[in-house]
């Protein structure tokens, strides 16, 4: 951060852009309980950030100086009651922005009065002077697990599906490639034979499925530190244990020590809660997906022999940590890409990121990346500006780095919110198949510079 | 010719007689032939009453929340000797928030130019409490008020809220805020009362405008919806009231005041704590009345 205390360049938003992880819910409805400017910041920032209820479909009080004054309660209540007789939805969340949390609504009791006639009502604060959408993701997600999933636990009883894991991985939306990432992530643990709750996006069977939550034998974390507190939630509530792996698994190697961890932990719990998987079965497939993956990096490795002139050797990653940490482990590893100057935009609480210095530092015995940790992207710009190194680079962020990018002639991938010049649909970028998808976007990128 | 407006705020504690003393301020300064708007910043609403036979009037803020488009003529109301009455209002207790409630009714009122319209003399700003909110710092931020006068009685409890609002003043002393013409003593009826006000105002800086004793007359004119001017002319507190009318109308020029840090402020208190229980134990009185 600059002396000033101004930051440049946030590539995230403040706590009210979780409602995405709400619009991310098949069937959710976000209400939002702010001034009007909210809803369109978030909507700016993100791109096709619509879902079922998002975006202008959104309600909202559009808090202003009369509900400052008087309280904004009675106007929340009429939104809510409208709501309903508008948009069809299985499960609505209020989210409070600012003015309504400055002021101090009572939002709890206006809520109340719904939940008591039955409805699936949830609200959570969300001010953005509390804190950025990374951190307010699990207050979403444990305000619904509070007050909505927890009404379901006599359905589904703590750790009684033993076969059944909860994942929390990418922010919705946040991370561009969230859809295709959670798809990727339900495809794989299937595979190992367990049965996953994915919670958002089109894998997601809504409420449903956030009601299972409970019974679920234990959950499962990829993610640095966003998403911590939610795990941690259910232990407290239901005993459930979690497995961390702490960066996006982004091709083989990582794929496979995730796939790995991930047995090793089911192959912890004995008694009533052992999972019970075949352990034949899921190497098959892991050799499987490695047998595919391996064929496409040995078709590659003759391009790259035809092609040593003019591809990138190095690459500077300004992403949030999980993405910063999986992809320098896999373009080091897997492409020979070689990570210099790295930057960590998300703002990690200064108590995780010892943790993530030390996993960045165990990518390679031999050379040290250098990392930075700072919200300022536009200070770790004016930082790249600054850098040498031989040969030609890549540099790996949001649409804010392009320009950067071309500045220093670096071959540039965008894969950070904002993503303004690129159309994400359905990409995964986890896994083996999504590493084999960064390759291709790298040199789709540095093929097109060969007219 | 255009006149000077003189806008004053009278900040004080709840309860420690701001209402009281404002309005036969205001009574007296129209008596002397002054055209004076009393504007209560009080969610109580109540500061006018007794100009106006202990009625209630609609205060701005329920005018707004009835409507978007308020005309502030809506909110004025004439009370004894034709001064201009306003109540700012407030939110329901425990909701909304107050302060802001204040800055909006404030600035209806200098949006739409009524002090000039009305060629007023004097704007009384009665406000509520020491300064807890940027909202009730309003009438001495941003030049409305060129001088505070604090009430206070020789309560601790009222100190402090002077002293939190000289911390107030201070503050805004250096972007064109109001500054301290002084203290309003009130309920004064023992002389250790008057030492321990004057006491403070000396560590602090600033100056006793009048002393005003606890008067039976002041209840007897309340009760019967009058401020005491109004009521008992002819008493002796009203003259207290005049006296303290013509000292604000003479009145030129105010002061940053030096409040006192917790430290120093609780070390004050305790002295003075040490001194009270010692009266109150008739250690000190009989040496004090033998003086
Ligand atoms: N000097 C005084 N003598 C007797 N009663 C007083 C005096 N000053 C205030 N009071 C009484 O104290 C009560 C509170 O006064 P008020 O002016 O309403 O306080 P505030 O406006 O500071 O909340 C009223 O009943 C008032 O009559
Ligand atoms: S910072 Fe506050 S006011 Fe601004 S968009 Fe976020 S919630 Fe709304
Ligand atoms: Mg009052």
């Amino acid at each position: 951060m600059s002396e000033s205390g101004l930051i440049e360049q946030e590539r995230y938003t403040c706590a009210i852009g979780a409602l995405q992880s709400v619009v991310a819910i098949p069937r959710a409805l976000p209400i939002l309980h702010s001034g009007p400017g909210c809803g369109s910041m978030v909507l700016g920032f993100y791109e096709r950030a619509t879902g079922y209820a998002g975006g202008y479909t959104t309600p909202c009080t559009n808090f202003s100086e009369a509900e400052v004054v008087f309280g904004g309660v009675e106007r929340l209540h009429s939104i809510i009651d409208n709501s309903y007789k508008v948009i069809k939805s299985d499960l609505q969340v209020v989210l409070t922005g600012c003015t309504a949390d400055i002021v101090g609504d009572d939002v709890a009791s206006v809520v109340g009065e719904f939940t008591e006639r039955g409805r699936p009502l949830v609200h959570v604060e969300t001010a953005g002077f509390k804190h950025n959408n990374y951190v307010a993701h699990s207050n979403v997600v444990n305000a619904i697990i509070d007050q909505y999933v927890d009404g379901f636990v006599l359905d589904y009883l703590p750790r009684s599906d033993r076969k059944l894991v909860n994942v929390f991985a990418s922010l919705p939306y946040q991370d561009p490639f969230w859809k295709g990432n959670l798809r990727e992530y339900k495809r794989l643990l299937e595979a190992l034979g367990l049965e996953v709750n994915i919670l958002f996006g089109p894998q997601s069977d809504g409420v449903t499925e956030w009601q299972s939550i409970p019974a679920a034998n234990f959950n499962i974390l990829i993610s640095p530190w966003y998403g911590l507190p939610v795990v941690e939630r259910l232990e407290e509530k239901y005993g459930q244990p979690w497995y961390q792996f702490p960066y996006l698994p982004i091709g083989a190697n990582e794929t496979r020590r995730f796939l790995e961890g991930v047995l090793a932990f089911a192959d912890s719990l004995d008694g009533e809660q052992a999972v019970g998987l075949d352990a034949v079965r899921a190497k098959a497939f892991i050799e499987r997906e490695e047998h595919a993956f391996y064929e496409e990096i040995d078709n590659l490795a003759t391009f790259l022999l035809e092609f040593r002139y003019g591809l990138p050797n190095h690459v500077h990653v300004l992403h949030d940590a999980g993405y910063v940490l999986g992809l320098a482990r896999f373009l080091l590893h897997e492409v020979g890409i070689v990570p210099k100057e790295q930057f960590i935009v998300d703002n990690t609480p200064e108590q995780h990121q010892e943790h993530v210095r030390s996993l960045l530092a165990a990518t390679s015995e031999k050379r040290e990346i250098p990392v930075r940790f700072d919200p300022d992207a536009g200070a770790a710009q004016d930082v790249l500006r600054n850098v040498k190194h031989r040969g030609r680079g890549l540099i790996v962020g949001s649409g804010w780095d392009k320009e950067l990018a071309r500045e220093k002639g670096c071959d540039f991938l965008l894969a950070a919110a904002p993503c303004p010049y690129r159309l994400v649909m359905t990409t995964n970028y986890v896994g083996l198949s999504g590493g084999l998808r960064v390759i291709e976007d790298i040199y789709a990128t540095v093929l097109a510079s060969y007219a | 010719m255009s006149k000077q407006l003189k806008q004053i705020a009278i900040y004080g504690k709840g309860g420690i007689g701001k209402s009281t003393t404002t309005s036969n301020l205001s009574a007296a300064l129209a008596d002397m032939g002054y055209r004076v708007m009393q504007f209560g910043c009080d969610p109580k609403a109540d500061s006018t009453n007794t100009l106006r036979d202990g009625t209630y009037i609609p205060t701005v803020l329920d005018l707004l929340r009835e409507k978007k488009q308020v005309d502030a003529h809506e909110a004025i109301f004439t009370g004894y000797n034709s001064i201009y009455c306003v109540e700012a209002g407030g939110p329901a207790p425990g909701v909304g928030c107050a302060g802001r409630g204040i800055i909006t009714a404030v600035q209806l009122l200098k949006q739409q130019r009524i002090f000039e319209e009305l060629d007023l003399d004097y704007v009384i700003y009665d406000v509520l409490g020491d300064v807890v909110c940027g909202g009730f710092a309003v009438p001495i931020r941003e030049g409305i008020a060129q001088h505070v006068f604090t009430v206070s009685s020789a309560d601790f409890m009222a100190i402090y809220a002077a002293n939190n609002l000289f911390k107030g003043i201070q503050k805004y002393s250096n972007a064109g805020g109001a500054l301290l013409g002084g203290v309003i003593a009130n309920s004064i009826s023992h002389p250790f009362q008057r030492e321990i006000i004057d006491d403070f105002v000396c560590r602090t800086k600033t100056q006793v405008m009048q002393y005003v004793p606890r008067s039976i007359t002041v209840t007897q004119s309340e009760l019967s919806g009058k401020t005491t001017i109004e009521g008992a002319p002819e008493s002796e507190q009203a003259a207290v009231y005049r006296e303290l009318a013509r000292r604000i109308d003479e009145h030129t020029d105010s002061k940053t005041p030096a409040p006192l840090g917790p430290e120093q402020l609780k070390n004050w208190a305790a002295s003075w704590a040490d001194q009270l229980v010692a009266i109150e134990i008739g250690e000190v009185r009989g040496e004090k009345e033998a003086i």
